[in-house]
């Protein structure tokens, strides 16, 4: 068998057979589309599943990823309102919607996506003071999520979410919120405590005022009793003095001798008893004395001289 | 090698097709199984006459080739692949027919509404806020939608 020309084409229009079925058919993967362009322009956008291009002419121009995915925004130094530097990074989900649009109107399209986020988010954080980026992320994620989903709509992208991740302020304002939250709550206990012990102190003085109170009228009801204590002694005594006024009055004023008698021989003999050696000398009028015994004498002549005679006369010197 | 070509018969061209639909079978891209049919046809038809040298087997085998994608794409235009989720990867088409009711009015034609946790933009008459609308169309990230009919009626979706 020779080698004709017939034999040449025939293994070149095998390999151009191959070439074609190479070239013509596109299995698309689920997740992706791709872009059909015939002569360097766009003509249409392969969905998935099999598809047939027209070898030669058609090329396959981008294959594009439909899948949401996720950028990370890298950590950015940004300068607040009020002079704050702190250090942001993010994370941002979006979607191609349009897959030609994604490949063609816009060149490098994660490096625009993330571009743009970026310069918004030193935009909408560089507005705001540093207590209010703290605490509210959620207007941050919005604000930013409007302007970057707007800008990003030519491209046929749909930016889904938009989040800040992290915050970190410098180290020494980190301190120095720490040492103000520290301060306020010091503050508060130290108020607390000066409450209590002026509770405490005010209950005192009322307790003590509580007490001094019922101590004077206690003493106030005890001197009323004293006093009454004292009139009726005093009345008492008075009435003694005036129960023995009247017997003298009505009696012997000789029976008043014998009492003073009495007593006055009691007292010298208690000096005579007494241990100490002193020697009292006492002006002693004797005749005072002997005038007393003598009433006694008159009293006892009178008394048993009677006993034979008018005793009824005088019925209380029985009574003695 | 020229004698060897011209040795090719039946079963070798079996022999192709049954390795070229292994190598379809094991490797990525779709492009060995038509080659395999094509391998089989030819091995038919050199069957039917065996004496027709190499050459045109050969060139039969680069036609039948490429006849038989363009007849596996008919074929599988006739009858297109069921999927459970025509709308997958195709995020705005998931959202046609949902009804939402306005929190900002639409004002010129354009509007927004918060879908889930994030805002899309709608194209539509001017309303109020606080009509219900339901989504008709998609348009690259543009929701064209008309005011929903009573709620009782929705229940068809």
């Amino acid at each position: 068998m020779e080698v004709t020309d017939f034999s040449i084409f025939a293994i070149v229009v095998l390999v151009l057979a191959i070439v074609i079925v190479v070239l013509g058919v596109k299995a698309v993967n689920q997740g992706m589309e791709y872009t059909v362009e015939r002569f360097g322009r766009y003509t249409r956008t392969l969905r998935p599943g099999l598809h047939l291009i027209v070898p030669i002419v058609d090329r396959i121009g981008a294959r594009v990823n439909m899948m949401e995915r996720v950028l990370d925004v890298p950590s950015q130094e940004i300068i607040t309102k009020d002079n704050a530097t702190l250090t942001v990074d993010g994370v941002l989900f979006f979607q191609v919607l349009d897959a030609a649009k994604a490949s063609y109107e816009v060149n490098n399209l994660e490096q625009a996506i993330l571009n743009l986020s970026v310069t918004n988010i030193r935009t909408v954080m560089g507005s705001m003071d540093m207590d209010d980026l703290l605490s509210q992320r959620d207007h941050i994620n919005t604000r930013l999520l409007s302007v970057i989903d707007e800008a990003t709509n030519p491209w046929g992208v749909k930016v889904t979410r938009v989040e800040i991740k992290d915050i970190t302020p410098p180290r020494d304002l980190v301190d120095a919120m720490a040492r103000q939250m520290k301060a306020e709550r010091e503050k508060r206990a130290s108020i607390l405590e000066a409450e209590g012990e002026r509770q405490a102190q005010i209950l005192k003085a009322e307790g003590e005022k509580q007490g001094a109170i019922l101590e004077a009228e206690g003493r106030r009801e005890a001197a009323y009793r004293d006093a009454e204590a004292r009139e009726r002694e005093a009345e008492a005594e008075a009435r003694a003095t005036a129960m023995v006024s009247e017997a003298i009055a009505k009696g012997n004023v000789q029976a008043i001798n014998y009492f003073v008698a009495q007593k006055y021989v009691a007292a010298l003999q208690s000096i005579a008893s007494a241990p100490n050696q002193k020697v009292i000398l006492m002006p002693l009028e004797a005749s005072s004395v002997i005038g007393a015994i003598a009433g006694i004498t008159e009293i006892a002549r009178e008394a048993f001289g009677k006993d034979d005679g008018a005793s009824a006369a005088r019925p209380w010197d029985k009574r003695e | 090698m020229i004698e060897t070509l011209s040795e090719i018969s039946f079963w070798h061209w079996m022999i192709l097709a049954v390795a070229l639909v292994i190598v379809e079978a094991l490797l990525p891209g779709v492009i060995f199984m038509w080659m395999g049919i094509a391998a089989a046809v030819t091995g038919l038809i050199l069957l039917a006459f065996p004496d027709m040298g190499w050459e045109i087997p050969l060139q039969i085998f680069a036609g039948l080739s490429v006849a038989s994608v363009v007849a596996g794409r008919l074929w599988l235009h006739q009858r297109p692949t069921e999927t459970d989720d025509p709308t997958l990867n195709r995020r705005g088409q998931q959202y046609v027919g949902r009804v939402f009711t306005l929190g900002e009015p639409i004002v010129d034609g354009f509007g927004k509404v918060k879908v889930d946790d994030t805002f899309w933009k709608i194209q539509g008459d001017d309303c109020a806020a606080g009509t219900r609308v339901v989504v008709t169309d998609i348009d690259n990230g543009l929701f064209r939608v008309v005011k929903a009919p009573a709620a009782a009626e929705a229940q068809k979706h």
